[in-house]
């Protein structure tokens, strides 16, 4: 088992330590400016989004279209365990370790379904029967009318009952927050091991060649549904969070949109797949772009009578194209290459 | 001499085309096999059988004793019986010494690695002068080399090389093949090999097989068969 062997500890925490060091600065950031908090927020969420993703996608070179089910599958079974809960009379935080578990459980049990079947497939056939997955997911939830239908399940009022109106304020806020920030490095630490372990290894050579890594006698299916196993068990405690907890509202049109998990693709492709920082990185960029090309350059091109919705869209596409063009390993592998003292190197994972 | 690998009446193929119709061979421990055939005969497909990456339909392969038909290749590997792909699938980006020490996997524990670490290198130097050039940059006999360095740090006991000739240049091959011999006679291996090189490999295997169209067509000692080499290169279509 990973995680026995001291070295491997030690290793993992030497490997996480400049990305826990980066969350603990956003922490800070988060606490010393309130008027930006939500900015943070936002830029954490990705950064966890491409964090949990990449410990699937980063480390095998699969591509998994469906990721936000497992986003959705969390949200939900957090919902569900919130409503069940309150019904039950229960009162108190109870609902939140309890929500959390029942959501990292109903994600990984999808999980290993969907695993144990689609990764018989590979490279492209994957993907497409992952998008699968999510789109048949999505509409037997509004199809057959179940957990609210197409109207989605709304917990407001079961998180009143469980923890009283002030208690949800915190709940809602500040609370989840932090509890993003606690799964942000519980996130980092856990693909910090991986990348240290045997598992690392195998699933690193899967990536490079999956055939040498089978003539090799590595047990390939193995590896490739424990990791998509921590993967999506990480994505739902994350949508559990941030669209149940701190959202109040689970609804089908939005947590299984595809858009998230396209999302995720760019921001591990932006700052290197199979990486630590890379997703951090990645995140900061990516959002950190929208916002530049949102906020100053389409106002700029409206003034000159450019007027489009989804404008900055269009600014942002080739200037991520430009960044992957000229960093192919993404921003992490951009800076393995030129920075060569190897002290500094070191902290670069 | 004793048997390592028996495979009997086996047959494969990929979904629904079958692609061998009852294959059997021998390997005795110790001895140098050959399979020869055109393209398409299915040379490729019963080393990959045999290894298991993928399923026999029908059919037996014993290995050392055991029944392994339905093992899947990682079970394979810590047996002994390990395979050298075609194309070599060697991983670019990582040094010499990291794909060789990939090779070891399975070998949980780390007792006496580095001996096979330095029984590779005293095989083949070049693989130890370039211990930590990337191995996408060494040139196709080299990776070749490596290729096989990387199969012996599973210790095998039966090493299946499918066409390490490939693409590479006559005195390379000759090189290459020089190798095996070496390994069979101050290693002990055993060794099951496949090839379109005919002449070459006759000179150095003690037996051989003929596969066309998925069965074997011919087969006996590699004296035998040099002497009706006119049947042999009618049935490899040369």
């Amino acid at each position: 088992m990973p995680g026995v062997d001291p070295w491997v500890l030690r290793e993992a925490l030497r490997r996480s330590a400049p990305t826990l060091v980066f969350y603990l600065v956003l922490l800070a950031l988060y606490l010393a400016m309130p008027q930006y908090s939500q900015f943070i927020a936002m830029i954490l969420f990705y950064a966890i989004l491409g964090q949990a993703f990449n410990i699937f996608m980063g480390m095998t070179g699969y591509v998994d279209f469906g990721y936000v089910a497992f986003l959705a599958s969390g949200a939900y079974a957090f919902s569900l365990a919130a409503i069940a809960l309150s019904e039950a009379g229960v009162t108190g935080w109870i609902f939140i370790p309890v929500g959390l578990a029942f959501a990292a459980i109903v994600a990984a049990t999808l999980a290993s379904i969907v695993g144990a079947i689609a990764l018989r497939l590979r490279g492209a056939y994957f993907a497409i029967a992952t998008i699968g997955v999510n789109e048949g997911l999505r509409y037997f939830v509004e199809g057959a009318n179940l957990l609210g239908g197409s109207i989605g399940l709304y917990i407001v009022k079961n998180l009143k009952a469980l923890v009283g109106k002030e208690g949800y304020q915190l709940a809602a806020t500040l609370l989840a927050d932090l509890l993003m920030f606690l799964l942000a490095a519980v996130t980092v630490l856990v693909t910090g091991i991986i990348l240290s372990s045997r598992l690392g290894y195998a699933l690193q050579a899967i990536r490079e060649d999956e055939d040498a890594a089978r003539a090799l006698g590595i047990n390939v299916t193995k590896y490739k549904v424990t990791a998509f196993i921590i993967s999506g068990m990480l994505g739902g405690m994350l949508g559990a969070l941030n669209w149940a907890l701190k959202g109040g509202v689970v609804e089908p049109a939005h947590v299984f949109m595809i858009h998230y998990t396209v999302e995720a693709i760019v921001i591990v492709m932006l700052g290197g797949a199979g990486t630590l920082l890379g997703p951090v990185f990645g995140a900061m960029t990516y959002i950190g772009l929208n916002y530049v090309s949102n906020v100053y350059i389409a106002p700029i091109l409206e003034s000159m009578g450019i007027k489009a919705t989804g404008l900055h869209l269009i600014i942002l596409a080739p200037i991520l194209l430009a960044i992957i063009i000229a960093a192919p390993n993404g921003i992490v592998g951009l800076l393995k290459e030129r920075i060569k003292n190897p002290r500094i190197r070191s902290f670069i994972t | 001499m004793e048997e390592l690998l028996r495979v009997e009446g086996l047959e494969s193929g990929y979904g629904e085309m079958q692609v061998l119709w009852g294959v059997s061979l021998k390997v005795q421990r110790g001895s140098l096999v050959v399979i020869l055939g055109p393209n398409g005969a299915g040379k490729t497909t019963t080393l990959r059988s045999i290894m298991g990456i993928i399923r026999p339909w029908r059919g037996s392969i014993t290995f050392d004793g055991e029944d392994v038909t339905k093992l899947p290749p990682h079970k394979k590997v810590p047996r002994g019986l390990v395979l050298v792909p075609e194309g070599r699938h060697l991983f670019p980006d990582l040094t010499v010494e990291e794909n060789l020490l990939m090779g070891a996997y399975t070998r949980v524990g780390k007792e006496d690695l580095s001996d096979t670490l330095e029984l590779v290198y005293s095989l083949f130097p070049r693989l130890k002068e370039r211990r930590s050039q990337k191995a996408g940059t060494m040139s196709g006999g080299e990776q070749q080399m490596l290729a096989i360095g990387r199969a012996l740090m599973a210790k095998p006991k039966l090493l299946m090389l499918d066409e390490p000739s490939q693409g590479l240049a006559p005195k390379i091959v000759g090189d290459i093949l020089e190798t095996l011999v070496r390994l069979r006679e101050e290693q002990g291996l055993t060794i099951l090999l496949v090839e379109q090189n005919i002449a070459q490999s006759l000179k150095i295997a003690d037996y051989a097989y003929v596969l066309e169209q998925g069965r074997v067509v011919l087969e006996g000692t590699s004296s035998e068969l040099l002497e009706k080499e006119d049947l042999v290169k009618a049935y490899l279509g040369i």
